[in-house]
């Protein structure tokens, strides 16, 4: 069984990709009955693996070369933000001695690369991918369904398998491979053709501020009532030195910036407290916080899913008991 | 310019009971009762695409706009406020079975449909929409048409000469460019996130429309010959368990909640360096 592991430096966050990737090859695949954690391209296991660079920086190409998470390597230069490009460079290189497996970074680039490469090559695709399993003959893998209500689980048949990963892998901290061996170079620069967009700019996206640092976060949901309720909360949030977030009905009714939304499709946390204010707990917004240490919330619905989602609740007026909580930061009661 | 957004109305899954989250092989879930949504980035599709008419138009651009469903009658009232907010074309193809973790047959229907019937120059969609929620039929859709595709849009308006400047996210920053159609834009967190509501006049003028329903044999597709296409197989749901303690602290008033609080968990996680 081979695999190959596609690192695109031509749409950014390397780094970020890299360490999702060997995440999951280190710690979220299984090959056979095994049990993840084994260096997936040991010999022993069967298992052979390199990664494909794709890079449109020339400056950047030894950068990427030591983010690989395996030894072998394959460079290819390519013009930047191509996806679609990338999936055809990586059709051609199936076949009878190709990659059985594909594994993407699932960023929105990432997630491109799997699903166009899959429909190029008749193989399969699995985004989001929290887990993979290889089995004789199929691909078995899991991801979030039904809005991170639950999670569904996947076969795989048609090759290649294209996994694009769960960008949490990134977290998991596995180990970086230190040798490298470049194996090949190419470039496909010449095969793009007629540019598809023109006056390509990028800006640093909004800032979440230190959301994603934040050892306590305090979290606005529409039980706020108002815009005046979210910016009360913002403001109790400001005074216990926490980073302030929202969820989504917050954000859509433009009540706080959509930068400062938090879960699947937001800011995932992982304060030591977070404070949950008004928020009902929909999955898609507790799986944004469901990393924090102690879980605090306030919601006047006694039967609010996100009371049976928090370590500790009150049930009343989401502002009034978090401004409350704000004057008791500034002002600590003497316990004497 | 032929606008077509295409959208998803589904269940509305935070209005499910907890005993209808079934685990188990397939797909199990319980939603038949429940009040039907459009899904959130499709709504935003379809504001977008209103605005972006209104632009163009402004700008002495012929654009005109249509909407595209594939499902049930479930959809038709969101058929009629379409009407009622100026949409001209409408569609729903009856697939004839469930197609939640089909996407490559739910995009070979949109495609054929955009290519053989509406003939569209600019296709919008949702980036991703459930039970699925697999992210991929934007793409899929772009494959089948041959056309470039945009993901995670958040905004789009006329750039000149029949252009289009598109603001994406992208993984490194927010990305802006100009994109000529023919292309597909995956709507992502867009700044515009809900559809205006159509005025009561609006509505009754245009009460006897309705959309055309077709078959996949109308747009060229055999469901049969797709389903065997399909990027991989359901073999079963499974629950997340998020459940912590859930302790309710005692307290009448919102500061006694906060001291039971604050006494609890916050002083400590506050103090702690």
């Amino acid at each position: 069984m081979r695999f190959a592991v596609v690192l695109d430096g031509t749409v950014g966050g390397a780094g970020e990709q890299a360490r999702a990737l060997a995440g999951l090859l280190h710690k979220g695949m299984t090959v056979g009955a095994g049990a993840p954690g084994g260096p997936p391209d040991h010999p022993s296991s069967g298992v052979e693996g390199e990664t494909l660079i794709f890079y449109d920086d020339e400056r950047e190409r030894d950068h990427l070369v030591a983010l690989s998470p395996t030894v072998a390597v394959r460079l290819v230069r390519a013009p930047a933000r191509r996806p679609d490009l990338v999936a055809a460079t990586l059709a051609a290189t199936t076949g009878e001695d190709g990659p059985d497996l594909f594994l993407v970074a699932g960023g929105p680039a990432g997630t491109e690369v799997a699903t166009r490469l899959a429909r190029r090559t008749g193989g399969s695709v699995l985004t989001g991918a929290l887990d993979v399993a290889l089995e004789p003959g199929r691909l078995l893998g899991r991801r979030q369904v039904y809005s991170n209500h639950m999670i569904g689980r996947f076969a795989l048949t048609a090759r290649p398998w294209c996994v694009a990963v769960d960008p949490s892998w990134a977290e998991a901290q596995a180990p970086a491979c230190e040798e490298h061996r470049v194996l090949s170079e190419g470039d496909v620069t010449a095969g793009a053709g007629k540019p598809q967009f023109a006056d390509l700019e990028l800006t640093d996206p909004p800032s979440a501020g230190d959301l994603a640092e934040a050892r306590v976060v305090v979290v606005a949901g529409a039980g706020a009532g108002s815009r005046d309720g979210v910016a009360r909360i913002a403001t109790a949030a400001a005074r216990m030195g926490a980073a302030f977030g929202v969820t989504r009905p917050v954000a859509m009714n433009a009540w706080a910036p959509m930068e400062r939304l938090i879960g699947v499709s937001g800011t995932r946390v992982a304060p030591a407290l977070a404070i949950v204010a008004g928020a009902s707990g929909a999955p898609a917004f507790l799986w944004g916080i469901e990393r924090a240490g102690v879980i605090v919330a306030v919601n006047s619905d006694e039967h609010a899913p996100i009371l049976d989602e928090a370590d500790a609740v009150a049930v009343g007026d989401a502002v009034g008991v978090v401004e409350a909580l704000a004057d008791l930061v500034a002002s600590p009661p003497d316990r004497d | 310019m032929r606008i077509l957004v295409c959208f998803k109305v589904t269940p509305d899954y935070e209005a499910l009971r907890d005993a209808d989250w079934v685990a188990g092989p397939g797909d199990a879930v319980r939603s038949r009762y429940v009040r039907r949504v459009l899904n959130c980035f499709d709504e935003s599709a379809l504001e977008l695409a209103l605005r972006l008419r209104e632009a163009l138009t402004q700008g002495d651009v012929v654009a005109g706009l249509g909407a595209l469903s594939v499902g049930g009658r479930e959809t038709e009232p969101f058929f009629a406020t379409l009407h009622a907010l100026g949409y001209e074309r409408a569609a729903r193809i009856e697939p004839g079975a469930a197609l939640d973790y089909a996407p490559a047959a739910t995009a070979a229907l949109l495609a054929g449909y955009a290519r053989r019937v509406d003939r569209s120059d600019l296709l919008l969609l949702g980036s991703r929409c459930g039970p699925g929620d697999s992210g991929t039929v934007p793409f899929l859709v772009a494959e089948e048409l041959g056309w470039p595709c945009l993901t995670q849009v958040t905004d789009v308006e006329p750039a000149g000469d029949e252009g289009l400047r598109v603001t994406c996210a992208a993984d490194d920053g927010r990305l802006g460019l100009t994109v000529r159609p023919p292309c597909v834009l995956a709507i992502g967190n867009a700044l515009v996130s809900h559809l205006r509501v159509p005025t009561l006049t609006a509505r009754l003028a245009r009460r006897e429309l309705r959309a055309d329903v077709l078959a996949p044999g109308d747009v060229g597709v055999d469901l049969a010959i797709t389903s065997g296409r399909e990027p991989a197989t359901l073999e079963g749901l499974e629950r997340i368990d998020r459940s912590r303690a859930g302790v309710v602290v005692e307290g009448d008033t919102p500061v006694e909640m906060a001291r039971a609080l604050f006494e609890a968990h916050v002083e400590e996680a506050i103090a702690r360096p």
